[in-house]
């Protein structure tokens, strides 16, 4: 009989003991999933912002037809720019208010939609080139304001330092909730079976012999927990994404997406390193017969 | 006989080989020299103990509860520390060895618990298994060895049903099949008959017997005056941390000394 038969025999006698500890670990992982879920997907609005190949240029309410003209046709001859379409300040208030629109944004005063002319940049446009191109438009006259969006993708990047932040803690807490329900499941485990253990060491096992199907039982809750904790939130993540997914790609400019099956087999090899060290470290001193 | 195989394994003076070595098998198996044990400084359990028990012998140990009959056996494999002098096993000294070396020593003896110590959920087979499972030896010859030992512990065809549900004197067996399936160089039965009724345990003790004749040296340790009269026997007398070695018997001290 191998490790692994001895570990499912002792398993199966424990089934119990192993269901609700295979749940808490879940519970302590299902926090870890969700902001990591939370993390990838702002990381990718971040990155459709940081990558925003649109300018706004804010005209002036008194500015010259010919003076944008003039501006649209040097914007349209210069490197780095391809499309330019001028929104008039009826077409801008005309593309916000539409039927649903409350009273109050209807009651808005022309200034309020100015009008303006929408640059589509290369992909590849540097930031400092934009910045550049920025900083010029704003000398000329007829503008009153440029928006490179930059600013949002900085916010979207602050943001994005928080959620890394708040993953490595909760891994941190993560771990140490793993390896103390492991660690306590193990124990637990050792004491009922005590005798088992008694017999293998009087009849010559050695102490890696004995630890191994505890060290296996570990890594499988632990791996058992982690994709518990996937199937949830996965199955929350599913559901939200059924019935928010046209607002949130709306909102985002993404569709938001589940974790990268990397991210997901990671989780799942975590949940089992640290089960099987929380087991190893709990029975080292507990094999004494 | 099975040897560890790593540097620091237990590696007796008497070895199992192709090779016959006349001269070891005229070495004792265990000589205890003048070991001390106390588990209190003003009590102790074995003082000046001293005996050597050769190849192939009977011996039986006996005295009042807490002589030290259990201690003496438990020093042998190792779950008892010795306070002072040695005790060779098979030319090595116990006392001495590394804890990584005493899994070797405990696959050369084999032990039989008054509580049998079986796993009940377990099935007979399974329990008597152990052994051969802990050297790492293919699942066919296990269970061909184990169909062997359990009928000629007269258990042929018990090999599928719990542990749990056995009778004492079947439970007993199933410990004795367990302690000889790897067959060890001694065999210690500690109190193996005092859960058991007194003809269970003449059926248990003529088991033991039974396994002596095949060259399998047993210490027998037992506060059962009645077993010792069955046969007469090498009996070794403990009391008050001393030893009596009585060669030839109870009985034949007692016409002796008459």
């Amino acid at each position: 009989m191998n490790s692994l038969d001895r570990a499912y025999r002792g398993a199966k006698g424990d089934w119990q003991l192993h269901l609700l500890s295979v749940f808490s670990v879940g519970v302590a992982f299902v926090c870890l999933v969700a902001t990591l879920l939370v993390v990838v997907n702002v990381e990718r609005v971040h990155d459709r912002w940081r990558h925003v190949s649109r300018i706004s240029v804010y005209l002036r309410s008194g500015a010259e037809p010919a003076a944008i003209a003039d501006l649209e046709k040097a914007l349209r001859a210069s490197s780095g720019i391809g499309q330019v379409r001028f929104v008039s300040s009826e077409a801008a208030r005309r593309e916000l208010l539409n039927d649903d629109s409350t009273d109050a944004l209807a009651a808005l005063p022309e200034q309020a939609f100015p009008a303006s002319l929408e640059v589509e940049t290369a992909e590849r446009l540097l930031p400092e080139r934009r910045q550049r191109i920025a900083a010029q438009l704003k000398s000329l006259p007829a503008v009153e304001s440029v928006e490179t969006y930059e600013s949002w993708g900085e916010r979207l990047g602050t943001a994005l330092v928080g959620g890394v932040t708040a993953a490595a803690i909760l891994a941190l807490v993560v771990l140490a909730a793993v390896i103390s329900v492991v660690s306590s499941t193990m124990r637990l485990s050792l004491q009922r079976r005590r005798l088992e253990v008694e017999v293998l060491k009087l009849v010559g096992a050695t102490d890696a012999y004995v630890r191994q199907p505890f060290v296996l039982e570990g890594a499988s809750q632990g791996a058992c927990g982690a994709t518990l904790a996937l199937l949830l939130v996965g199955l929350l993540y599913g559901i939200v994404r059924t019935q928010l997914d046209g607002h949130l790609s709306g909102l985002l400019g993404i569709a938001p997406e589940f974790l990268p099956w990397f991210a997901v087999l990671g989780l799942i090899g975590l949940g089992g390193v640290l089960g099987a060290a929380a087991a190893q470290l709990s029975l080292r001193k507990l094999l004494a017969v | 006989m099975v040897f560890g195989t790593g540097g620091r394994a237990f590696r007796p003076a008497l070895r199992a080989g192709n090779r016959f070595d006349p001269a070891a098998a005229d070495r004792p198996v265990v000589v205890f020299d003048e070991v001390y044990k106390a588990y209190r400084a003003d009590c102790p359990v074995l003082r000046g103990f001293s005996l050597t028990i050769q190849r192939g012998e009977f011996v039986f140990v006996t005295g009042p509860s807490g002589s030290g009959k259990s201690t003496l056996l438990r020093m042998l494999y190792a779950a008892e520390g010795v306070d002072a002098g040695r005790i060779l096993f098979l030319g090595r000294d116990v006392a001495r060895l590394t804890a990584e070396s005493v899994p070797y020593l405990r696959r050369n003896v084999g032990v039989v618990f008054q509580d049998f110590k079986l796993v009940d959920g377990w099935t007979v087979s399974e329990n008597v298994a152990v052994p051969l499972e802990v050297l790492g030896l293919p699942e066919r010859l296990v269970k061909n060895r184990v169909g062997e030992v359990l009928e000629r512990v007269g258990l042929a065809g018990r090999g599928p049903d719990k542990a749990g549900s056995l009778s004492g004197g079947e439970r007993q067996r199933v410990a004795v099949a367990r302690a000889i399936v790897g067959e060890p160089a001694m065999l210690l039965a500690d109190e193996p008959t005092g859960n058991l009724d007194p003809q269970l345990a003449v059926d248990i003790l003529g088991l033991f017997e039974d396994i002596h004749e095949t060259g399998v040296t047993v210490l027998f340790a037992t506060h059962d005056r009645s077993l010792l009269d069955i046969r007469p026997r090498r009996v070794v007398v403990l009391d008050e941390g001393r030893a009596f070695d009585v060669p030839q018997g109870l009985d034949a001290a007692a016409l002796g000394a008459a």
